[in-house]
């Protein structure tokens, strides 16, 4: 666990990597550091360009950039040492080691206090916190997990739907009285005066999506690196942002991801062995609360463009409210499942934190690093590493998505009339859908029954897992469930029943739901969705 | 980036201290443990059979596959699979694609992860459409790998007539490794990043060498078999894109090289086999007659049944499988070919 007095000594270490490595780059024939600054300029300033109340930050890169054309190597040196501080600074710049000790184990129950509809005056006044805990169902191997946390360091890569994500993995960590990771936030989650409070102070640090200079990255890169090398479990996204289409992540983020890897290479070098796992997680909604915007974005083909949203449904209070309300009525839940740990390697690790080889053997992973019995830097070497890394994350995932009734009958109602209608164009078809197509419910339910036997049949041998009555009710009770989950939260209800009639309300919504089943290959469906995949060498994908 | 980059230039002109390792003692693994050898490095050399552990070690020679060629020094012979893996920085696995998981899995027990592997073997497995690089992975706890592949007939290189290879990684080490492993002044070594590419070149250009071997032997002439190939080249782009390889590459040595080799070459057991089969040969009796293995026999299957499951239009890929699963007469075969609707002539983009 971290220490309150590391954190200038982090800084100062992240600091002197980044500033370092630019200097080294430079000497050796790489980018000359007045390059360097200047492409920083040329960012920030754009950046600076759409941003109101940036006096002092103007102020600062007008300094330097009055200074760059006479300065001396050793002053090049000092005005990118400054950026790289003032860098660091914003990172690091909400984290309180002292309030973090104590927000961490509080802020889940006041998070899981605001979902329960109170407003955070209520919940201040009230001496006694109510407890969100029932919501959040944890599965996987926590033992294990446990004794991972006290042997070495803990990256969790969860799979990304919601803001909440990083609130329910606070909270079932807090549940299991784990240590709390903490983790990268994006800006605008500190920027939303509501969750601002409580992101600033639960052990966040701070990613501002907008800033695209590349020593702003190096630098992200490198606090991430450091505070895993400082025995801090750290949380983040690897999908990067949250999944528009409801599906899986098929693709994730090289860059944070390898800093596992960076960060275990520099504590072998400094003759530690503490080891390093990866634990991907999936968290597994039964409605999501941003499922409107997220679906619509990605039908709109604006997902890259529109790459932060900040006027969803997680900036306001009456959705959360009435998300919150839905969850506690229906008593429904919300599945935590922690996948098996993984070395920086990709290798299955034991329950006492061993490195296996594929056949089931202990070996040691710092060899992996090694040339003639040496530990040794090789970027390229890593990259391809941290691929394989990546393909055993997304795996997991497959293997550990928890599918709710409204999943199944969402796929099963979309696959029913997806083949019924063949369409050409799948948006023509989403639009098509409305009160007027409907289909008979003694005619959806082969078809859900089927679904149900091809999900337990794969459950059956761990490659998927079925939530409540997804793993044991009959077709009956999984779409009778899957209604009331579907009427209670949407403004519109995804599906309605009129007499012994199914018919679509929310086309999007019914699509953003079946598509968390996509990659099966349930019903026989082929693949809609055109997401970038991961190769797949070392899984069945 | 150049920083590192100095830091090799700086190393001895030796891909490894240690010994290199060879599994597999048929004519290509014999002359790629030879190529080693000669380079400076210690070879040790994996032969399943007693016999050819003897040759070699005694006689210097492997009377069995590769005779007439006086083998270097530097090579021990060993039978023993622990003792020639055990220790050897660098491994080349050079053995029938029928072999390559089981070895795998014989070997994984002794294998580190500090260790890397280079394979030689030309082949996908059937049923599970696993490359032999996937193989590895799966079975072994090694993570740094490269493949080697290319228009290389042994006897031709043991002869030292000039002659180049392809060394495909996603480890830049190991391809500047496999220079120093293999370069000499009749033996050139191109990269290539493409591990998919030249992996699915060297596996499909066999069942083209069939047909070639076919086409020669029922006496159609040169533009028959220029057609055959062509159009079966056609047919390896699609199959092999479908598989995640770079069109590219099959432009390269371990593509249209390998190829033209393989096509029309007398050395060439592929095409040998295709001239057997012409004969009315059953392919179980030609292959046994070659004494070796024609990989092309299961590359014939993996490719017709692939493209049957993923509908790649792949003609004369299924014209070689009638002809070597199901016994189809050759020549009714390539008259079926001859008789189908003409497509584009240059179509994979």
């Amino acid at each position: 666990m971290i220490r309150e007095s590391d954190a200038p000594r982090i800084a100062a270490e992240v600091r002197a990597r980044v500033v370092e490595q630019r200097v080294r780059a430079a000497r050796h024939g790489g980018r000359p550091l007045e390059e360097v600054l200047n492409e920083t300029l040329f960012h920030e300033r754009r950046r600076l360009a759409r941003a109101p109340d940036a006096e002092e930050a103007r102020g600062f890169y007008h300094g330097i950039a009055s200074t760059l054309p006479r300065a001396s190597d050793a002053e090049l040196q000092r005005m990118l040492s400054s950026v790289v501080a003032r860098y660091v600074h914003e990172i690091e710049g909400h984290f309180d080691p002292s309030i973090y000790k104590i927000a961490t184990r509080v802020l889940p129950v006041g998070m899981a206090g605001l979902l329960n509809g109170f407003s955070p005056r209520t919940l201040a006044k009230r001496g006694t916190l109510p407890s969100f805990d029932n919501q959040i169902q944890v599965e996987g191997d926590v033992d294990a997990l446990r004794r991972l946390t006290e042997r070495g360091t803990v990256l969790y890569v969860p799979t990304h739907s919601s803001n909440l994500d990083s609130i329910i993995l606070g909270s079932g960590l807090h549940q299991l009285g784990l240590e709390p990771a903490t983790y990268g936030a994006g800006l605008n989650l500190f920027e939303n005066r509501m969750v601002g409070y409580f992101m600033q102070n639960l052990g966040a640090y701070t990613v501002d999506r907008l800033k695209t200079d590349p020593v702003y990255r190096d630098t992200l890169k490198e606090y991430s690196t450091v505070i895993l090398e400082y025995g801090r479990h750290q949380l983040f996204f690897p999908g990067g942002t949250r999944c528009r289409s409801g599906a899986l992540e098929t693709y994730l983020k090289k860059g944070l991801l390898g800093t596992a890897l960076s960060a275990y290479t520099n504590q072998l070098k400094s003759g530690r062995d503490r080891r390093l796992y990866i634990v991907p997680v999936t968290v597994n909604y039964p409605v999501v609360l941003e499922a409107s915007t997220l679906i619509d974005d990605y039908l709109q083909h604006s997902g890259r463009s529109r790459y932060i949203i900040v006027d969803d449904e997680f900036s306001k209070l009456e959705r959360w409210a009435s998300y919150g309300r839905g969850l506690l009525r229906l008593n429904m839940r919300i599945h935590l499942r922690f996948g098996a740990a993984l070395d920086p390697f990709g290798n299955d690790v034991t329950a006492h934190g061993e490195s296996l080889d594929p056949s089931g053997r202990t070996i040691d992973p710092s060899g992996y690093l090694k040339l003639a019995g040496e530990v040794r830097s090789d970027a390229s070497r890593d990259a391809e590493y941290t691929r394989m890394l990546a393909r055993r994350i997304v795996a997991s995932y497959k293997d550990n998505n928890v599918v709710c009734a409204t999943h199944v009958v969402a796929f099963a109602l979309f696959h029913a009339l997806y083949s019924r209608e063949k369409p050409k164009d799948l948006y023509r078809f989403l639009r098509a859908l409305g009160p007027a197509v409907t289909l008979r419910i003694e005619d959806f339910l082969p078809t859900l029954r089927q679904l149900l036997i091809e999900v337990r049949t794969l459950a059956a041998a761990g490659q998927i897992h079925g939530a409540d009555v997804v793993a044991t009710g009959t077709a009956e009770a999984v779409l009778e469930q899957a209604m009331r989950m579907f009427g209670t939260y949407h403004t519109r209800p995804v599906v309605v029943r009129t007499g012994d009639r199914l018919a679509v309300d929310d086309a999007n919504l019914l699509f953003y739901y079946r598509n968390r089943l996509e990659y099966y290959g349930f019903l026989g469906q082929k693949t809609l969705l055109k997401e970038r995949h991961e190769h797949a060498e070392r899984s069945t994908l | 980036m150049s920083h590192e980059a100095m830091e090799t230039r700086a190393e001895p002109t030796r891909a490894t201290q240690a010994h290199v390792a060879v599994l597999g003692a048929g004519n290509w693994g014999t002359t790629l443990a030879h190529l080693i050898a000669s380079t400076g490095h210690t070879v040790r050399l994996w032969a399943r059979d007693a016999a050819v552990v003897r040759s070699i070690n005694d006689e210097r020679v492997n009377r069995r596959y590769l005779d007439g060629f006086s083998l270097h020094a530097g090579i021990t012979a060993t039978a023993d699979l622990a003792s020639c893996v055990q220790g050897a920085e660098l491994i080349v696995m050079v053995l029938p694609s029928s072999a390559f998981r089981s070895v795998c899995q014989t070997i994984a027990p002794m294998l580190e992860p500090w260790q890397a592997v280079f394979h030689a073997t030309k082949g996908v497995e059937s049923g599970s459409y696993r490359r032999m690089s996937q193989i590895l992975l799966e079975e072994t706890c090694i993570r740094q790998y490269a493949v080697i592949s290319g228009p290389n007939i042994a006897r031709e290189i043991m002869e030292q007539k000039p002659s180049g290879t392809v060394v495909a990684s996603p480890f830049p080490r190991l391809t500047a490794a496999a220079h120093l492993l293999l370069t000499s002044d009749t033996f050139r070594v191109y990269e290539n990043a493409d591990v998919v590419g030249v992996e699915m070149g060297g596996t499909l250009k066999n069942v083209i060498a069939i047909a070639s071997g076919i086409s020669t032997e029922l006496g159609l002439g040169e533009n028959t078999r220029s057609l055959l190939v062509t159009r079966g080249l056609q047919e390896m782009i699609r199959i092999g894109r479908a598989f995640g390889a770079d069109s590219s590459t099959f432009s390269g040595l371990a593509g249209i090289g390998d190829l033209m080799v393989t096509c029309a070459s007398v050395h060439s057991r592929n095409f040998r086999l295709g001239r057997g089969l012409a004969q009315g040969r059953n392919a179980q009796e030609v292959a046994e007659s070659l004494g070796m293995v024609a990989e092309g026999v299961y590359a014939s299957k993996v490719a017709f049944d692939f493209a049957r499951d993923k509908g790649i239009y792949a003609p004369v890929m299924g014209a070689v499988y009638a002809i070597v699963h199901q016994a189809r007469p050759a020549l009714e075969a390539i008259d079926g070919l001859m008789r189908m609707q003409a497509r584009p002539d240059v179509d994979f983009g």
